[in-house]
């Protein structure tokens, strides 16, 4: 019996193998998401949990990784739901941020004035949208990937990621303006 | 929108906010363990226990259709 098998049989030793094996994997795809460290891991360990209860459920001819994926996926929206319905917190993920270009190093007022206004577009987003807008704006995920792990058609997501876009440009308006490809 | 905002919106987005730092510096697995007793530890959670005590109820007041439930069974 191979070590899915041996996980979707309910093996706690096999599980362990497959936890050491993508957490790391998790944990990048949610950080990608949430932007915050601390929460990224709690997060890791909560997919892992949803993951074990649900080890009767695990197909293992399916790839383990992208099941995960799945999980991870919905406890990051979760997440993201809850920051959104309680607000900012004081260490906001996207509000603390250094800039990565740095070349926009500047005036440091007008910098964290910039990055407030792009925390709060983002905070605005509803969290589906902010997901989307994260991973396809920031973190350059093909459409695809986005779309599997979503667990909607890559048309969805680019419909998705046109509504955030606009949300975000008319919010950003003066900003998108300043800071355009010269 | 055309390509071009949205190009325009991405490169703005990616100047002011970091690429995510995204590698895991721990092991999670002592978390994932402690996670994992603390919910055998907590046991049976109280909504399944009031659930039975309702169906309890329930068969108590109207015994006449436990055969009927035994059928179903």
């Amino acid at each position: 019996m191979d070590l899915q098998e041996r996980f979707a049989h309910g093996e706690r030793d096999a599980f362990e193998e497959l936890f050491r094996q993508f957490q790391g994997e998790v944990f990048r795809w949610i950080m990608r998401m949430v932007r915050d460290r601390g929460a990224a891991e709690d997060l890791t360990v909560e997919t892992f949990w949803r993951a074990f209860r649900a080890h009767a459920r695990f197909d293992p001819k399916r790839n383990f990784g992208g099941w995960a994926r799945r999980i991870a996926t919905n406890v990051a929206l979760d997440h993201l739901r809850k920051r959104k319905r309680e607000g900012p917190l004081p260490d906001d993920p996207f509000a603390g941020a250094e800039p990565a270009d740095p070349a926009a190093k500047g005036n440091p007022a007008v910098l964290r004035e910039t990055r407030e206004r792009i925390a709060m577009a983002f905070r605005g987003l509803a969290p589906k949208l902010q997901a989307v807008a994260a991973l396809a704006l920031i973190e350059d995920v093909p459409h695809r990937e986005i779309a599997e792990a979503l667990g909607i058609s890559e048309g969805a997501v680019r419909v998705r990621l046109f509504r955030a876009t606009r949300i975000l440009r008319h919010k950003l308006k003066e900003l998108v303006e300043s800071h355009g490809p010269s | 929108m055309d390509r071009v905002e949205e190009q325009k919106l991405r490169e703005s987005l990616k100047k002011q906010m970091p690429p995510a730092d995204a590698e895991l510096w721990r092991d999670l697995w002592p978390a994932m363990l402690r996670r994992m007793e603390r919910q055998e530890r907590a046991g049976v959670p109280w909504f399944d226990w009031a659930l039975l005590a309702l169906v309890g109820a329930g068969l108590l007041l109207a015994p006449q259709v436990i055969p009927m439930l035994l059928y179903h069974l």
